[in-house]
């Protein structure tokens, strides 16, 4: 879908590159996280392919055309959401979906989305009495309202509660699952866990590491199992390798002798190799 | 049909359209055409209590204080309310133009300044006197307009906050304004300030909009037409950059 290749990127004002040579592939049909902390150039990269950011090095292409050379109709073909909402405020929700749809030559029904995300009984309500969930539930319609080939989505359960998380959840799932592709952006590994096939970790302007969320834990875990068990009156536990199994004759004494309690495979979080990875805490970036 | 609307000018007049339509309900729903009126009432308030009948002398200078500070504030503060609601986010990567974004606005404009105008003509035509030539008039309103919303955008991205925007007016005013309202008004004179005069584009508004009164030189007319239009081409190259930067700066995710 998207082949980035060699990007560099210097702000106008700044002496320093805030992109320094990055490659990536985004694959059609593919969740693409884009991860790392604050000021490492995520947004800066999001804003390059979104061609709000014309005057990079390097060589972009989308579909296999230079990204240079597609017009208004690049926007045709993607839907961005926001983190923060974008709505205007003294608008109803179906008066700001009304505005926006027709800027485009293809666009959904706004009630079927509205109602997929729960806000078809609010349609008729200002945006500006909406919560906060409502908005960010909004920015997602408004995402897929020109029926988008590609997804660009910042934070997107931010702010919401589990079950309204797990709504957006599924139709990023859902979309991936019809063809669509999606490129997202958040601090919540668990989302990257539950969403993303593969990941690129960004930091200080370059891309240090990309792979599926899997293998990465699998890389940077140890293999060892800790079994729980009980032991008379009190709770014992012990470390197992994952390689030995088979063949560890302690491992199944344990397993045949005792009241297992809970047994849990060691692999690494995802918090713990971003920060491993990138060297920073897991925020948002500005 | 179908094949008809991907044709760029087809696509760029049907934006357009839909900019504007949603420019205008905007302007009313943020209650910045209540106020237009509200203003409006103001002017209708000073022809009311003017002792003269014949209200031809001084409608120009009205029209003149509408269609210039007026254009810079309805462009601050819609543009305003975009950035403070993040919506020029989400116009930025839809379909559309930033020129056609910026033309919509400046519509909207006209179409705000030229209801006053309207509105303000009727109220003299059924109460008062008036003997202009609206069609003349008309027209420099839009031309006034045309700039003014120029003035509006420069001043909308480059202001940091709606007090910043605001102080940008009033410096306005103050400096392009009040010289030239003072002068009409026989405030200020001799020969060096009123020639000097002949260089603030909103000079060239009053003797446009005088024009279609009284005896305004026909090399006055012309130059005031000339220099706010050159003025206008030249602010639409320099904001278009500018604009760049400040959609770069507003925009993304």
């Amino acid at each position: 879908m998207f082949k980035v290749e060699n990007l560099h990127f210097t702000y106008p004002k700044n002496k320093e590159e805030t992109i320094k040579g990055i490659d990536f592939e985004i694959r059609e049909g593919e969740v693409f996280g884009l991860l790392g902390p604050s000021g490492v150039g995520k947004s800066t990269t999001q804003k390059i392919l979104i061609k709000i950011l014309q005057d990079f090095e390097g060589s972009i292409t989308y579909k296999g055309k230079n990204l240079k050379d597609y017009g208004r109709d690049f926007y045709e073909e993607i839907g961005v959401g926001f983190e923060i909402p974008v709505h205007f405020s003294k608008l109803t929700a179906m008066e700001n979906l009304q505005f926006f749809m027709k800027l485009y030559k293809n666009h959904e029904e706004p009630d079927e989305l509205l109602k997929k995300l729960g806000l078809y009984e609010d349609r008729n309500k200002k945006v500006g009495e909406f919560s906060k969930g409502m908005k960010v539930r909004m920015n997602f319609v408004k995402a897929l309202l020109n029926k988008p080939k590609m997804l660009f989505l910042d934070e997107p359960t931010a702010g919401l509660d589990p079950k309204n998380a797990r709504i957006i959840k599924n139709l990023i799932r859902e979309y991936r699952d019809q063809g669509g592709t999606v490129i997202l952006t958040t601090h919540l590994m668990n989302d990257v866990e539950e969403l993303c096939d593969r990941v690129a970790f960004m930091a200080d302007g370059k891309i240090v590491e990309i792979n599926s969320p899997k293998n990465l834990k699998l890389q940077h875990g140890d293999r060892k199992v800790e079994v729980e068990y009980e032991m008379g009156e009190k709770l014992e536990s012990q470390m197992f390798s994952l390689d030995d199994l088979k063949e560890d004759e302690e491992f199944f004494r344990v397993v045949k002798n005792h009241r297992i309690i809970t047994m849990h495979s060691k692999e690494t979080t995802l918090d713990d190799i971003f920060i491993d990875i990138t060297g920073g805490e897991s925020s948002e970036e500005s | 049909m179908i094949f008809l609307s991907t044709l760029p000018g087809v696509r760029a007049v049907k934006n357009l359209r839909v900019l504007f339509m949603g420019e205008m309900q905007r302007l009313q729903r943020y209650h910045i055409i209540a106020a237009s009126l509200v203003v409006a009432v103001i002017w209708i308030g000073v022809l009311h209590f003017t002792d003269v009948d014949d209200v031809t002398s001084i409608f120009p200078l009205l029209l003149f204080l509408d269609a210039t500070s007026m254009s810079i504030t309805l462009i601050g503060v819609s543009m305003f309310f975009e950035r403070e609601e993040h919506t020029l986010k989400a116009l930025f990567v839809s379909p559309i133009t930033k020129g056609e974004y910026m033309i919509s606005k400046i519509i909207g404009n006209i179409v705000s300044n030229l209801q006053t105008l309207v509105i303000l003509y009727l109220y003299a035509w059924f109460f008062k006197e008036i003997n202009l030539n609206i069609f003349l008039l008309v027209f420099y309103v839009i031309v006034i307009s045309v700039f003014h919303s120029m003035i509006g955008f420069l001043l909308a991205y480059r202001s940091k906050s709606f007090t910043e925007l605001l102080t940008g007016v009033l410096k306005y005013m103050f400096i392009f304004l009040i010289p030239v309202v003072l002068e009409q008004v026989g405030v200020i004179t001799g020969d060096l300030l009123t020639n000097l005069m002949y260089a603030l584009p909103t000079k060239a508004a009053l003797l446009l909009l005088n024009s279609t009164t009284n005896g305004v030189e026909t090399w006055e007319v012309l130059y005031g037409i000339a220099y706010l239009i050159g003025l206008s081409l030249l602010l639409s190259v320099v904001i278009r950059k500018g604009f760049e930067e400040f959609v770069a700066k507003e925009s993304g995710i």
